[in-house]
């Protein structure tokens, strides 16, 4: 062993993070994204109303939200490569149970509940902090976009790949498929095995004091802000356009069209905003695609519909959609370190969630209220012109710990 | 390295024009069109 080893053990390669992480999220991201072709199968098989399918998959985007810090810790403080071992196991029981769950019960357990935490335990807070600790400083924003990326593109691909399976070999096979798919995270998490040296060099800070410092710095808290309005806009827009289209005399096929056009966009969006988090302040990047979606939506809403008007909407949608996740958790990173980036990625994902669910909800009361979606999309509008501001004052410099300004 | 570069992206693009023909075919758009109509 040379003297240089014994005193700093070399982190992983970047290509080895990026090739095993980006995997990771592909599968972690797309299995999710399809879950919507179940429905049918599933509710006319079993008998169940669409309200059973509809509150186990609302129990999963609850817990996925909710266990994300503590996989985060969990990752931060014993290996992300264990945490996403244990996800990936989650996740292919989970799916296996899906299959077999026979009551509504059983199917929000498993569908719901065991899925949420896989989610929680393979997803974008846990492989970022081996992003965080394994790229250099210069490089990190633009390999979180390239993982992000990664994700966007698994949504894209595992739709069509999905409706193939359970046409293919029937909804109860394709659950089962999946799991064993769900499983190949196992040996891409040894991939991101990290020397355990490498989380503990540098600075030392216990879990609770990082929690304190973090939540009471206002940089994180206006990133959980914006982070909220994220979530809130792309589930209001993913869940309740296609009504809004119906409403509007639209056909089925242009609805179709416009997911498809969301996905596609969403890649290069997100690879991107990563991207330009090498040459720019972060700051400013979330702060533009906050103000853009902004002006998109008012747009979008303020012209006549057409299927052209759709799809420039969703192309443009599509550029703004996911490109908040690298420039968000890369100022974390750049702000607080990486010791603890994977809990303090599940805190601000957690504000996403919380978003996600009021805009789903909130879309479905006030249409509910008014007869209508223009209140919500204004609502959208005014919350991302909110969220435009409030990225403005982020600080993205380190911050000084007394600890570390005593020593 | 330019080679590698141009190929990675040749690739990439490939990739997803090939992901999004395949939301274009018609049993694809068909189902998802019904069931993202049957939701509301």
């Amino acid at each position: 062993m040379t003297p240089t080893a014994a005193a700093a053990p070399a982190p992983l390669s970047m290509k080895q993070v990026l090739l095993c992480g980006a995997m990771i999220v592909t599968l972690s991201m797309g299995i999710r994204h399809g879950f919507g072709l179940w429905l049918q199968p599933i509710t006319m098989d079993r008998g169940w109303t669409r309200e059973t399918f509809a509150f186990a998959l609302a129990i999963q985007n609850l817990s996925w939200g909710i266990a994300g810090p503590f996989a985060g810790m969990l990752a931060d403080r014993y290996g992300a490569f264990r945490v996403l071992i244990i996800g990936s196991l989650f996740y292919a029981g989970g799916l296996v149970l899906m299959a077999l769950a026979t009551s509504g019960l059983a199917f929000t357990g498993s569908a719901g509940l065991v899925l949420g935490l896989a989610q929680s335990g393979t997803t974008y807070a846990v492989v970022y902090g081996v992003i965080g600790r394994n790229v250099a400083p210069e490089k990190r924003s633009w390999a979180m976009g390239v993982a992000a990326a990664a994700g966007s593109f698994g949504q894209f691909l595992m739709v069509p790949l999905e409706n193939w399976l359970i046409g293919s070999f029937g909804w109860q096979n394709a659950l089962f498929l999946l799991g064993c798919l769900a499983l190949a995270i196992v040996p891409l998490a040894i991939g991101l095995k990290e020397p355990a040296a490498a989380k503990t060099t540098g600075f030392q800070q216990s879990i609770g004091s990082a929690l304190r410092e973090a939540l009471s710095y206002p940089s994180f808290l206006l990133l959980m802000a914006g982070y909220f309005v994220c979530g809130f806009q792309v589930v209001f827009i993913g869940v309740h356009m296609p009504s809004y289209l119906k409403d509007h005399g639209l056909t089925p096929n242009v609805a179709t069209t416009a997911l498809a056009l969301i996905g596609l966009f969403n890649v290069v969006g997100t690879y991107a905003a990563g991207s330009l988090g090498e040459r720019m302040p972060k700051k400013y990047i979330l702060s533009t695609i906050y103000a853009l979606r902004a002006v998109v939506i008012v747009v979008f809403i303020s012209v006549p519909l057409t299927p052209m008007s759709v799809y420039v909407f969703a192309s443009t949608m599509g550029v703004l959609w996911l490109s908040t996740v690298p420039p968000t958790n890369a100022v974390i990173a750049q702000i607080f370190g990486v010791q603890y980036m994977s809990m303090l990625g599940g805190f601000v994902f957690l504000s996403h969630q919380v978003g996600s669910f009021l805009g789903v909800w909130l879309g479905g009361r006030l249409y509910d209220a008014t007869g209508s979606y223009d209140v919500v999309w204004w609502i959208a509008a005014a919350l991302g012109v909110f969220a435009a501001i409030v990225n403005l004052p982020v600080r993205e410099t380190a911050i000084t710990r007394a600890a570390q300004r005593a020593a | 390295m330019k080679l590698h570069r141009i190929a990675a992206w040749s690739v990439a693009t490939l990739a997803l024009l090939l992901v999004f023909a395949a939301y274009l075919r018609p049993e694809l758009a068909f189902t998802l069109a019904n069931q993202l109509w049957n939701c509301f």
